[in-house]
């Protein structure tokens, strides 16, 4: 009994570092972020149900590839047909490139024809330091107990060419199907590819 | 288009080289040749010259933390071959405290170009390529250049071209040199210690290192420090590190002001670490 109840103890030790960074199969960090409709928006709400995390910049050439080939969007419809919560969340600082307000966001949802439950402003881009967000898009799927399961790439071909879509494995559908299903996810990290984030100083 | 592309390959016509930069967003491509012409049976030095506006840059093989490598797809006479490309000592640009590797201002990727032995003499041969590129100051923008190149075929030695002497030995300069130093990597926690020792071992000072395979250092500069005879490379491990490659190919850079040049270091990588879980 004694030596579990120390390994227990060093494994929780283990699973706090003091540089938090987001790891696979450990808690995904909660974060409260205010959406392009005024809401506050918070990873803890959703406890129950599983959350996917897109990092965006509408002007990057490899957001647009995803957007532009409809990829992006059907993705989103995908996910809210299965009761997935989408969260697409825009860390670009004020005065960088593709940064957006409230109705900059609104407008830019509605010509894209984005299907993700909200759209977040983290314009101080603290949750996107906190999850590590390098490249725009940079996916993340969370389980319903609140669990990072997928954290990288949309796919599997980094490039900016929307040719590439179809011959690619898309990680985030894939995970979302095993998760779904009640499997492990098969491929649980990819080296995210894309811009990257503008964050302010 | 494939029997086009051969059937114009190569065709008599007059014996000078002929190319054309074209001019994209932020930067111009080109192909240029070392020399004005082209022997049956031997290889010869062409390149991508890529001129980038100032600020703006384009990638080394492993980009970093976000960005693409310049790619090129040959289009080349029948028994024609390109070898892969000669990649330069990268640059490390900081980029809103997330890391890029790449190049800016005037550079030349190397490409050393097979031609047959059984080409005549007197014909010319018609070098095709797209370039594709990713060329970045903080926002993006994709490039893509179709290029050609025609250089005559001549029996004997061909001369350099004069106006891309400079050029070519800078992109000499530009690359790592091979060395036989020893090197053993160590995962500890979070970090890659890679102890290196040898002949001709560089001072630690203003060093810089880059793992040409990506997803092994997580691409902040790495702490770099000479202990007796060996030099110590300390770099953050990738969030995205799973299997450990078989070598680690680690390149050294020298500070600028030594003009810029650099060495290669072929490591085994020590199979201690665990994939990720």
């Amino acid at each position: 009994m004694k030596p579990r109840l120390l390994m227990l103890a060093a494994a929780l030790t283990f699973a706090a570092p003091v540089f938090a960074k987001p790891v696979i199969g450990q808690p995904a960090p909660d974060f409260s972020v205010t959406d392009s409709a005024g809401k506050t928006q918070t990873l803890s709400a959703y406890k129950g149900k599983i959350v996917v995390l897109e990092w965006n910049n509408p002007e990057c050439p490899f957001v647009r590839k995803h957007y532009g080939a409809g990829n992006m969007q059907k993705q989103q419809g995908g996910a809210a047909a299965e009761e997935v919560v989408w969260l697409t969340i825009n860390s670009g600082a004020e005065g960088k490139q593709g940064h957006l307000d409230a109705a900059a966001a609104n407008a830019y949802v509605a010509q894209v024809g984005g299907k993700e439950a909200a759209y977040l402003i983290d314009a101080d881009g603290k949750t996107g330091h906190a999850y590590d967000a390098k490249t725009t898009p940079h996916m993340y799927v969370i389980d319903k107990d609140g669990t990072l399961r997928y954290m990288g790439g949309i796919d599997s071909i980094p490039s900016t060419d929307k040719e590439d879509i179809a011959k690619a494995t898309q990680y985030v559908d894939q995970a979302l199907a095993e998760l779904t299903a009640g499997k492990p996810v098969s491929v649980s990290t990819s080296e995210p590819y894309g811009c990257s984030v503008k964050y302010g100083s | 288009m494939r029997m086009a592309a051969t059937m114009f390959g190569i065709c008599l016509a007059s014996a000078t080289a002929f190319a054309q930069a074209v001019q994209s967003d932020h930067v111009s491509a080109e192909l240029i040749g070392e020399h004005l012409a082209l022997v049956p049976g031997q290889s010869t030095q062409v390149g991508l010259l890529l001129r980038h506006e100032a600020h703006w840059h384009t990638y080394w093989t492993n980009p970093g933390d976000s960005g693409l490598p310049t790619t090129i797809a040959w289009n080349l006479p029948p028994g024609f071959k390109a070898q892969d490309i000669e990649w330069p000592l990268p640059k490390r640009f900081d980029v809103g405290g997330l890391y890029n590797f790449g190049y800016d201002d005037e550079l030349v990727l190397p490409v050393a170009i097979d031609v047959p032995a059984d080409v005549k003499p007197g014909a010319k041969a018609h070098l095709a390529a797209t370039a594709k590129w990713l060329v970045c100051r903080e926002e993006c923008i994709p490039g893509n250049a179709s290029l050609v190149l025609d250089l005559p075929i001549v029996a004997g030695p061909a001369k350099p071209d004069p106006r891309w002497i400079k050029q070519f030995a800078n992109a000499r300069l530009m690359q790592p040199q091979a060395t036989a130093w020893k090197g053993e990597t160590e995962v500890k926690d979070d970090r890659i210690v890679i102890t290196l020792r040898g002949a001709g071992i560089p001072p630690a000072q203003g060093l810089d290192a880059f793992a040409a395979q990506r997803k092994v250092f997580d691409n902040k500069a790495p702490q770099i420090e000479r202990i007796g005879d060996a030099l110590i490379v300390s770099s953050g491990k990738s969030e995205y590190f799973g299997t450990s490659p078989a070598t680690l190919d680690l390149l050294l850079t020298a500070p600028a002001a030594a003009g810029q040049r650099g060495w290669r270091v072929r490591i085994p990588f020590a199979d201690a670490a665990a994939p990720a879980p």
